[in-house]
């Protein structure tokens, strides 16, 4: 059971910001993708998620070819993404928010919400008492009835990780979950992915903070200029001479 | 006699409102303003004319005027704003304006232009603390209240409901998390056009049908969706029910003329001192 990815390509005009890159994790496992500003990292996660079509290569989760499927099937078929800049619905409290995020609603038609009172409270219920667990695992009980857009930074960090759970992915995508978080929350969000990861959820990790990464994944991809540059574990890719000299600019330990 | 101007007002501002509600909820949620919200009130008021003729129940004539209105609205989006999607305002503008005058001129060839009324019995008002009400006032005012009611309800209360303020509120997210376009876009057309339905009921009850009645009404109601905050619901009807109170009471001073241009009066004296409306929203924070 894996994600793989191979040989994505992807050139905007002239330039290759992805050029043949292929990796492969364990949809259960934790894997970080590190790499110098340019090195496509972002490119790479857009195309994985259906943001954006490759023009060449492939990817699968689980056996099944996903390269046909825009975000929202993706999402569907177990693997879902965040953002760097982290989105909410924002005139809407963090429960509404992780509600809206519940698959398969019947009352999401106005037929049915006449039709099947019944069956649509108590699919309704269903979905407020899972958004209600997601909210205290998350520790975000003190907010669930506040507007997403109040949130810190941090916080919805950790709303738009509820979100996600509440499709039930198998693999989560973070884009920079760190970034812009300060250091307690940052602690925090490792606590939880640790924990999802521990029930089964794989995630793929994008991050700038180096050290929060190394901490967090046991595997790590380095990208420079849209190749893979190496993977291994967090020491073994530091040691790497090839590494150093893209990604810290060849300084010397 | 300003207290029965007040009543007036309120009932007046009831029917802004929710004429409002329906043009707020589709800027809010479709992206364009609804020029077509007037002509699909005016609908609304035609199926309730019948449906009273015919069966003397005004509570009849209300669910004729929604089921009536309700269609048209999603006719409208299926036809014409549905293919339109993602195109620019200024397109989508002028497409309702031409819904608007499809509807208008349908409903002329077949019901005429001359004026009709709702035959309603005549009765005594009632007197309340000094104040006399018609009891159709108090009748209508309890429609209107009902509706906005079940309205508010369906947002905030029900699945469909978050799912169009989440749509509102950022729709390509909204895209990702599964949430399906088409049924948040027609739960949102017949929700708006069951309003628009009601309000074209109340102003047929209140004044006379005519196919140009809805248009006539349109720029007030669009007045108190801007003044109101545009996109928010609670907004729209809040500033229907200051704008209604608002010409009612002034028409003693300023006449029954210059009525709708005082609603625009204190549209823009509100949006001077508070450019976002009533509970309008800092939009463009991202």
């Amino acid at each position: 059971m894996s994600l793989v990815v191979r040989d994505i390509t992807k050139a905007w005009g002239g330039f290759r910001a992805l050029d043949g890159v292929s990796f492969e994790m364990e949809s259960s496992g934790l894997l970080g993708i590190i790499g110098p500003n340019g090195a496509g990292k972002s490119t790479l996660f857009s195309v994985v998620s259906g943001f954006i079509a490759a023009d060449a290569g492939s990817v699968a989760l689980d056996g099944t070819p996903l390269d046909r499927l825009g975000p929202a099937a993706r999402a569907r078929a177990g693997m879902i993404r965040t953002f760097q800049v982290p989105r909410e619905f924002h005139h809407l409290t963090v429960r509404e928010n992780l509600m809206a995020a519940a698959p398969g609603q019947s009352g999401e038609g106005l037929l049915g919400l006449f039709l099947r009172p019944g069956r649509v409270r108590a699919e309704e219920d269903a979905i407020r008492a899972e958004a209600d667990a997601t909210i205290d695992f998350l520790r975000l009980a003190r907010v669930a009835d506040t507007p997403a857009g109040r949130l810190s930074g941090g916080q919805k960090k950790l709303v738009e990780l509820g979100r996600a759970l509440m499709a039930k992915p198998r693999l989560i995508l973070l884009d920079e979950p760190f970034a812009g978080v300060n250091p307690v929350l940052i602690e925090e969000i490792m606590a939880r992915i640790r924990d999802l990861n521990g029930r089964g959820i794989g995630f793929l990790v994008i991050e700038h903070d180096l050290d929060a990464l190394s901490r967090l994944v046991p595997r790590l991809v380095v990208m420079d200029r849209g190749r893979v540059l190496a993977t291994g574990t967090p020491q073994a890719v530091l040691a790497d001479a090839a590494v150093r000299e893209a990604y810290l600019g060849g300084a010397p330990a | 006699m300003f207290g029965a101007l007040l009543v007036a007002g309120i009932v007046h501002g009831l029917i802004i409102g929710l004429a409002a509600l329906a043009v707020t909820l589709v800027f809010g949620i479709a992206r364009f303003p609804n020029a077509a919200a007037g002509d699909t009130m005016t609908a609304g008021a035609y199926a309730g004319l019948l449906a009273h003729q015919a069966s003397g129940s005004l509570a009849l004539a209300g669910g004729a005027a929604v089921a009536a209105s309700g269609a048209v609205s999603l006719l409208g989006y299926l036809l014409v704003f549905r293919p339109l999607a993602r195109r620019p305002v200024a397109s989508l503008l002028v497409a309702a304006i031409g819904v608007a005058f499809v509807i208008r001129a349908v409903l002329g060839l077949i019901f005429g232009h001359q004026q009709q009324v709702f035959q309603v019995p005549l009765a005594w008002p009632i007197e309340f603390m000094g104040l006399r009400i018609p009891p159709m006032d108090l009748t209508l005012a309890a429609v209107a209240a009902c509706a906005l009611a079940a309205a508010f309800g369906v947002l905030h209360l029900t699945s469909i409901g978050r799912q169009m303020r989440a749509v509102a509120d950022d729709p390509d997210l909204a895209r990702v998390s599964g949430i399906r376009p088409l049924r948040v876009m027609v739960a949102l057309w017949l929700l708006a056009g069951a309003a628009a339905g009601i309000a074209g009921l109340m102003l047929g009850v209140k004044t006379v049908v005519s196919p140009e009645m809805g248009w006539e009404g349109l720029l007030t109601a669009f007045a108190a969706a801007i003044l109101g905050g545009i996109g928010s619901p609670a907004g729209a009807v809040l500033a229907g029910l200051l704008l209604g109170i608002a010409q009612e009471v002034s028409t003693p001073y300023v006449g029954f003329t210059y009525k709708i241009a005082l609603a625009f009066v204190v549209m823009l004296a509100v949006l001077l001192v508070r450019p976002r409306g009533l509970l309008g929203r800092v939009e463009g924070v991202r």
